[in-house]
């Protein structure tokens, strides 16, 4: 397997990344990741911490880093990594230590076999886990051809994340142009992609009925459209099939932890049943008793989910699943993790907060259906004694707004006689 | 009873209090729904907070063809949810 660096010097054309107005050519970052590699020779084979600054100076680096650098951790800006031997990239000047004296290195004869690219999901406690892929896993469902290098991709995820990642290298690796406009209200978004004359897009469903609410997506000549990191829902598949009859429409399930997906490109929720139990598949896929989807990559799973794996290699997502007509329907996490918009709330971590409140007793947080945005975060509580509920629940919001992310606060808080358990003391989340 | 445009005024209000959003003054019929000052959440926070006060969400009972862009399509959007009632 050829290094990012090696794919795209060999590609016949590459593209442009328009990134904060400034349109960077993938050619010149190709030059620019050559001379990182010269200048820096401390971070051969070594780890690097890859804080996110901005798209242009991130994709350098990747094409810098991949094949050259033994790990690269994807930091997502404010979270830090505490593990030694690690390199911070872009490195502080102030406490820069490159020692000049070194013969700079030619960058491309002693590439490393393969460098290990490290993501982040958020754990329950709000610690960043961290899960190992490759390039060969990360890229296996880009391609190239002819028709591809004349797209250009909007990315409205965040690249250092699993989606926006699989947008970046589908556009480097297919010599497409790429516009980034992630960090945007919806209507700036839709000038931007106006503007650039964007025709490929992929978006979780939550940003497309954003896009869909501006009453401007029409006016884009759209012929590839992804929806992914939530559930797609048929209502939005629908109205995007009516506005773009002739584009492909397709929805994308991706596990980050085990690094792999597979593709839905019948403009229909769910998969075909018929998927289960086809071990042609690049993904095999089977539901367990407990009603949760298993996946099976070709490639090896890293060994934190052991675990999670059975005898026959069969990771469990434990994502769960329903199967109408012949079809199979995600339902939602069996964890109990909510899904707003994309964005990941663990309920314990809610229920946590909310039990630091004095007179509140017990607390149930769970995921509320939403049309606009996948599912609200809402919750029951108990109260202590003759407590005024009203305060209670003041009380409670506030000490929300002051230590959790916007879309982690509930949306609602209902006051309860009591909190149903599990035989063994568990809150029952069914 | 109030009528539904105050009920839909007054559960913007709320919403944009409870999600530290600030509405844009005057929402008038043809204010782009993206431009009030509510994002995505405080939209699906509004949608919950009228299904709650009204009993009914158009957006899961109906099968809209196109998503609203301005109050007025909003509040219309309702009208002819609650008409169905």
């Amino acid at each position: 397997m050829q290094s990012l660096i090696h794919q795209l010097i060999n590609l016949p054309t590459t593209g442009v990344i328009t990134s904060s107005g400034e349109h960077g050519k993938v050619t010149d970052l190709i030059k620019n990741a050559d001379q990182i590699r010269q200048h820096h020779p401390q971070i051969h084979q070594h780890k690097i911490a890859l804080q996110y600054t901005n798209l242009t100076q991130f994709v350098t680096a990747l094409i810098a880093f991949d094949g050259w650098c033994s790990e690269i951790y994807l930091c997502p800006p404010n979270v830090s990594i505490s593990q030694n031997q690690l390199i911070k990239w872009p490195i502080d000047v102030d406490t820069d230590n490159t020692d000049l004296s070194v013969k700079p290195l030619n960058s491309t004869s002693s590439d490393v076999a393969h460098t290990s690219w490290y993501m982040s999901t958020s754990g329950t406690t709000g610690e960043p886990r961290w899960y190992p892929h490759t390039f060969l896993s990360l890229s296996a469902s880009t391609k190239y051809s002819s028709r591809l290098q004349t797209l250009c991709w909007a990315l409205l995820y965040q690249p250092f994340r699993f989606a926006g990642l699989q947008v970046v290298l589908q556009a480097l690796l297919s010599g497409a142009d790429l516009v980034d406009v992630a960090d945007y209200e919806p209507l700036a978004q839709m000038a931007f992609l106006k503007h650039a004359d964007v025709t490929a897009v992929s978006a979780t469903p939550s940003l497309w009925r954003q896009l869909l609410m501006t009453g401007q997506l029409s006016e884009l000549t759209l012929s590839h459209i992804t929806l992914g990191g939530e559930i797609a829902d048929q209502s939005v598949l629908d109205k995007l099939k009516r506005l773009f009859p002739s584009a492909k429409l397709r929805h994308i399930y991706a596990s980050t932890e085990a690094g792999v997906g597979f593709v839905v490109v019948d403009g229909r929720a769910g998969f075909p049943a018929e998927w289960l139990e086809d071990t042609s598949l690049p993904v095999a896929l089977k539901v367990s008793d407990k009603q949760h989807l298993l996946i099976k990559p070709s490639h090896q799973i890293c060994q934190t989910l052991a675990q999670q794996t059975d005898v026959q290699g069969y990771m469990d997502t434990l994502d769960t699943v329903q199967i109408i007509d012949g079809r199979v329907f995600f339902l939602g996490r069996a964890t109990g993790t909510i899904n707003v918009g994309g964005s990941k709330v663990h309920p314990e971590k809610v229920e946590q907060i909310l039990l630091q409140c004095a007179d509140i007793s017990q607390a149930k947080v769970y995921a509320k259906k939403s049309a606009i945005i996948g599912e609200l975060v809402v919750a029951d509580i108990t109260i202590i004694g003759s407590a005024n509920q009203q305060n209670v629940k003041q009380q409670a919001f506030k000490m929300c707004k002051n230590k959790l992310q916007r879309y982690e606060i509930p949306t609602k808080i209902s006051v309860v006689n009591n909190i149903a358990h599990d035989p063994s003391g568990k809150l029952n989340r069914k | 009873m109030l009528n539904l445009e105050q009920q839909i005024r007054d559960a913007m209000q709320q919403v944009a209090e409870l999600s530290d959003c600030k509405l844009v003054e005057p929402v008038k019929s043809d204010t782009l729904l993206l431009e009030c000052g509510l994002d995505s959440l405080g939209y699906a926070m509004l949608v919950a907070q009228l299904e709650e006060d009204l009993g009914f969400d158009p957006f899961t009972e109906l099968a809209i063809d196109t998503y609203p862009s301005t109050f007025a399509e909003f509040l219309a959007i309702y009208q002819l949810c609650a008409d169905n009632q």
